[in-house]
Order: C-alpha cells, then structure tokens, then sequence
C-alpha cells in the first residue's frame, strides 16, 4: 500500500479523501491555492503545498504544478476527486509517465469514455441499450416516419450540427412530421448552415438513474447498485437516493442495470471506481447515457447502504491488489438520502451566495453523515462551487430516511449566506417526491407549484419579542463598554440628529 | 422595558416586562425562548440597520424603533388618503381606545390586540378619521383582517 498520497482537489471530497487515508494510515498531501489557504483541507491533512493563485487554472488545474508537488513531497500516487483534474485522459498519462499512481482509470479509458458519441458506439457494441436514434443523416421525412414505424412516437428531430435545442422538433404524431421536419431543417441551415438532421427516440420524464462499479486491475469488476439522481437543479444533481424507488418496487433491475454497466465498463478495459449513468423511463426501460470515470459526489449513499468505504477500495485497486468482494457479497440494506448543501440562493435562480459563516451548528445524532470543509468564520469563495457540505442519512426504510433527513435539515444552521437547506425541506414534505415519483424535470414543476414556505402563527410573536430583547441588550452593551461602537446607537443618533 | 418595532413591515410594541417569556442568551446571537411551557430557538443575524431573526428556518426581518420617536416618525410620513389598519398575527381584540367618526392624531392608539399573552396597541399610521372600525371588544381576528380603516 501507498505510504504518502496527494489528493489534486480542495473542498469536501478533499477532507472526505484524506479521512480514508488517516484510517489507512498513509500520509496526505493537500494542494492548494491562494484562496484556500485556510480552507478545512489544508488544516487537515498531513502535508500541504501552494499550487496557485485562486482562479483554478492557475491552480488546481495547473498538471504541472500538481506533479511537481507530488514530486516534492515524495507522494506514490496521487486522488484526483471529481472535477478538476479527475477526467482527464492527459493528467492521468502524465501521472504515469511520471512514475505516480493516477488513482482512477487509465488514460485510455478516460479517453474512450470521454466521448459522448464514441461512449455511445461502445454502450452498442456492448449490447446495452441506448436511446434508439439513427445518428446518421436523414435523406428526409420518409426515413424519419420509417423510424417512428419501429420506434414509435413522440420522436426528436435535432439538427447534426447543433446545440442549444436550435433545429431541435418534438414529433408527437404522423400527422406533424412533414412539418416538423421542414421547420427543424430550415433553422438549421439559418443557424448552423446545413440543413441536415438525425432522428432519436423522446424520453419523457426521464428518471436519472447510475450505476456505481468498481474494477480492478486484473479484470474482475462488481457493481455496487444505483443512485437515483433525478431531483436536478440547472442540469445539475442536488439530492440523491439509494436505492432508487423505482428500481426497489421492480425485481431483477438493478440486477440488469447492474449487469448492462459492466459489460460497458468492461469493454473500455475500465478499472478503478467509475460510474455508468442511464436515463429510464416511465416503464423502467433504460438508456446508456454516459460513463464518468472518477469517484461521483454522490458516493456517500452507496457506502451508507452497502457498507462499503469506495475511497478505501479506490486505493486498494489503484495499489495493484485484488478486489476481493465477489458480487454475491455485496448487499443493500435501508435507505440514504443525500443533500448537496450550497452557498446558493433556491428562491433567487439558485444565484451563488458566497460569503463569510457567522454561525455553524450541524446536525448531529441517529444515522446523520456529513462530508463538509464549513466551519464558523471561513469565508466561501468566490472562486470555486459553492458546495458547502453534502449532508447525508441512512434509516431502515424510505420514509424514515425522509423523515431522519426533515430532522436534519432542521438542526442545521447555517448564518452569514443564503443556503437551499429550506428548499430541500420543502421538497421532503412534496406529496410527488414522498410517493417517489421523480424525472429530471422534478425542480423546475416543484418550483411553480411549491407553496409558501409559510410560518406557523405563532412564531411571528416570538421573532418579535427576540429582536425586541435582543435590542436592548446590544445598545446596553455597547453603552457601558463605550467600544466598540454599536451600530444600534449610530442608528439612534443619526435619527436625533435629524 | 417596552420597544417600538416594525416586523415585516407591520409596527408592533413589545412590552418585555409583561410579555411572559422568558428569554435566555445560550450562544452568541442564539435565544432560547421559553413561553407557555412551549420552547423556541431563535437567531439573530444583522442586516442594512435590521435584525433578521431565523426560527427554525423561517426567517423574520425586524426594524428596531426608539418608542420616544415613534409618533414623530410616523406624524412626519404624512400619508395622503385611506390608510388600512391590519392585524398583524391572530389574536384577540381586548380594549378599543377610539370610536368611529373620531379625529385621530399619527401614533395614537386605536386598540389593543393580545396574543401569546402580549398586548399590542395598533397605531393610527398617519393623523385623521376613523373611518370605519370593524373591531369588536373580544374578538378573535386572523392575520391581515382589516381593524379599522383612516381616512
């Protein structure tokens, strides 16, 4: 096993990582940049360097300054986390032509992975399901009816050269297609100059399901079952569950699931952690969608339910030694939710809330875990993902991991910036999410149907009579020490003044 | 000691003494409250001249006033037209101080609402009639009910 480890990221999963390697007994090494010099990853570990000013291309993306830091402090291998550096085919090479162990996949497989259309041709090779499309040029409306013969409606139109849903037609019958054809092809030629468009089968709702696998060097792979990730927010996962309630209520699927992403994974010669995401519809059919090759955010769900520390795994695999968890001994018990707790106004376009914690208080008690870098008086910067914590809990049964997690959210108190933590509480009690009805549109229809997050009638008094007594104790205060000054006096003799 | 305060934007006078409550500092900027065998935590965090104060997740922004200056405060707004005088939370109407048809000056007391064992005296915002008065003596009202209406 390693002796020392550099982890080439900051925040969270850089605390998370270093945990495990105390655990382990191995050394860390936190790089960091100038805004993070007081930052909770650089206090805990056992080393630490300067990689950079703040802005993270000069910094935490900086390969070369983060190799010469593993050099420097003799570091066997090195953790990227997710984000940055984590899924880059180029870093990993060099970390190998470098003599360091890229605790992850090779670069090959980052390579191979990291192409949404050639993941796509490998998911085909390998027999798991895609969405059905034709990804090929359509001579024209017949070829798209001919499709919808054997796919179905509602089908997408989408321009070859496009993005941002420009060109891009919904098709819910025959009848429109001729239209909807002409239309989305006109708009292509206007904004991208050519006309030419593919066919692809529409998935609505879709749920956001992924698959957690974990390989090692010698070919022997198990996964460690799903996470529904659906409750999005701007494309991205905010709250995450294990297992899903979709594939609990249906026997034998995330056995299929499972079995889908493996053989995907294996035909990229993956090893290490990797996860295989896959969008599901209403009836449970699947979709490969795409392979991220690193440890996820939300890994901490799986480890509550399955029991098993993946960082612990991750760099067992990457030491060269053999997994030797077959997939018979893996097995899911209860329930874990997941909340991504950020400096972010929910009521306010999820607007980043950057600022200095006056005040932390964190919940405690009953299967609560939390994978945090907040303390009181850090000020969050600007500079990075405002991801404060991810607070997750574990309880035998969905419905009392909902309510363990409702408890949570209100011992949770975080002053000085706006957090979603009443968001998440306000999603905890929507009828739709307890009954598990989840797709990716979720936010966005919970968001225009949400109901005031109303106090109860009595608490108005209370505020009153604690701001009242608070008033009078700070302009006592600040009278008989005469400094510092209050601000409550400079109100009161501005008003005299007047 | 009693306080002159706007909470969400509705004027209210806490009178500490007689409130029944008993308030404790336990952190910096934390209160427990203890009222009617019930208790509550409270947090203060400050804002642009107001104190914000959270109570399990809810948030409560309040606007101290000196009570020497209130009437002066209020009389020097001079609002024109018809002013809606609401209650600001339920309770219940325990003493009227005016009549309808009565002239009235700014910050002179209409009547008195009591809940959670606090009275409240509702002010007149601005100086004129009472136009109509749709409080009776015990009462009970529901937030927002219109209490009287100056003109």
């Amino acid at each position: 096993m390693f002796r020392k480890v550099l982890i080439a990221n900051r925040g969270e999963i850089a605390v998370r990582v270093i945990r495990t390697l105390r655990e382990m007994d191995i050394a860390s090494v936190a790089v960091f940049s100038d805004a993070d010099r007081t930052s909770r990853h650089v206090r805990m570990a056992d080393e630490a360097e300067w990689v950079g000013p703040s802005p993270s291309t000069e910094s935490y993306l900086r390969a070369d300054r983060i190799l010469d830091a593993a050099r420097k402090h003799g570091a066997e291998a090195i953790h990227p986390g997710y984000g940055f550096l984590s899924e880059n085919a180029d870093f990993a090479a060099a970390c190998e032509a470098a003599g360091i162990v890229f605790i992850g996949p090779s670069a090959e497989s980052i390579r191979r992975m990291g192409s949404k259309t050639a993941a796509r041709q490998m998911a085909i090779a390998a027999g798991a399901p895609v969405v059905p499309g034709t990804h090929e040029v359509l001579g024209g409306p017949a070829e798209a009816r001919a499709f919808a013969a054997q796919f179905g409606y509602p089908l997408l139109l989408k321009a070859v050269a496009g993005g941002g849903g420009k060109g891009m037609r919904r098709v819910d019958s025959g009848a429109g297609l001729d239209a909807a054809y002409r239309e989305a092809a006109s708009e292509a030629e206007r904004s991208f100059s050519n006309p030419d468009l593919y066919v692809e089968r529409l998935i609505e709702r879709p749920r956001h399901i992924e698959i957690q696998l974990m390989g090692d060097r010698h070919g022997h792979m198990v996964h460690f079952g799903e996470r529904e990730c659906s409750i999005q927010r701007r494309h991205q996962k905010v709250m995450e569950e294990c297992p899903s309630p979709m594939v609990a209520a249906r026997p034998g699927m995330r056995e299929a699931m499972g079995e889908a992403a493996i053989r995907v994974a294996r035909s990229a010669g993956y090893y290490n952690a990797g996860t295989v995401e896959f969008l599901v519809d209403a009836h449970g059919d699947f979709y490969f969608l795409e392979m991220n090759t690193r440890l996820q955010v939300e890994h901490p769900i799986t480890e509550l339910v399955t029991g098993h520390d993946l960082v612990r795994l991750q760099l067992e695999v990457a030491a060269g030694e053999e997994l030797r968890l077959r997939q018979d001994d893996i097995a899911w018990r209860g329930s874990a939710i997941e909340c991504r707790v950020y400096a972010e106004d929910p009521y306010n376009n999820f607007f980043p809330s950057p600022g200095k914690i006056t005040r932390l208080t964190r919940p405690l008690g009953p299967g609560i875990r939390i994978d945090g870098c907040v303390y009181d008086g850090w000020t969050v910067p600007i500079d990075y993902d405002p991801l404060l914590a991810k607070l997750a809990v574990w309880s035998g049964t969905r419905p009392s991991a909902i309510a363990r997690m409702l408890r949570a959210l209100r011992e949770y108190d975080v002053a000085g910036i706006h957090t979603n933590i009443t968001f998440f509480r306000q999603i905890l009690e929507d009828e739709e999410f307890r009954e598990g009805r989840l797709h990716t549109h979720f936010v966005d229809e919970f968001l225009a149907r949400r109901k005031p997050f109303d106090p109860p009638p009595d608490l108005e008094a209370i505020a009153a009579l604690v701001a009242a007594f608070h008033s009078t104790r700070s302009t006592t205060r600040a009278e008989s020490a005469h400094a510092p000054r209050s601000r409550w006096l400079d109100i009161g003799r501005q008003e005299v003044l007047r | 000691m009693k306080v002159s305060l706007a909470i969400e934007g509705r004027a209210r006078e806490i009178d500490l003494d007689s409130s029944g409550a008993q308030i404790v500092a336990v952190e910096p900027g934390v209160y427990s409250v203890l009222l009617d065998g019930r208790s509550y935590e409270a947090r203060i965090e400050h804002s642009d001249g107001c104190v914000i104060v959270f109570i399990d997740g809810h948030r409560f922004e309040v606007e101290i006033r000196d009570p020497r200056r209130w009437s002066r405060q209020t009389g020097r707004q001079g609002v024109e037209g018809r002013l809606n005088v609401a209650a600001p939370m339920p309770g219940k109407i325990v003493r009227l101080l005016v009549a309808a048809g009565d002239t009235v000056e700014a910050g002179q007391g209409l009547l008195v609402v009591e809940a959670m064992k606090m009275q409240n005296e509702m002010k007149a915002p601005k100086a004129g009639r009472v136009v109509s008065l749709a409080a009776r003596k015990g009462a009970t009202v529901a937030a927002g009910d219109v209490l009287a209406v100056i003109e």
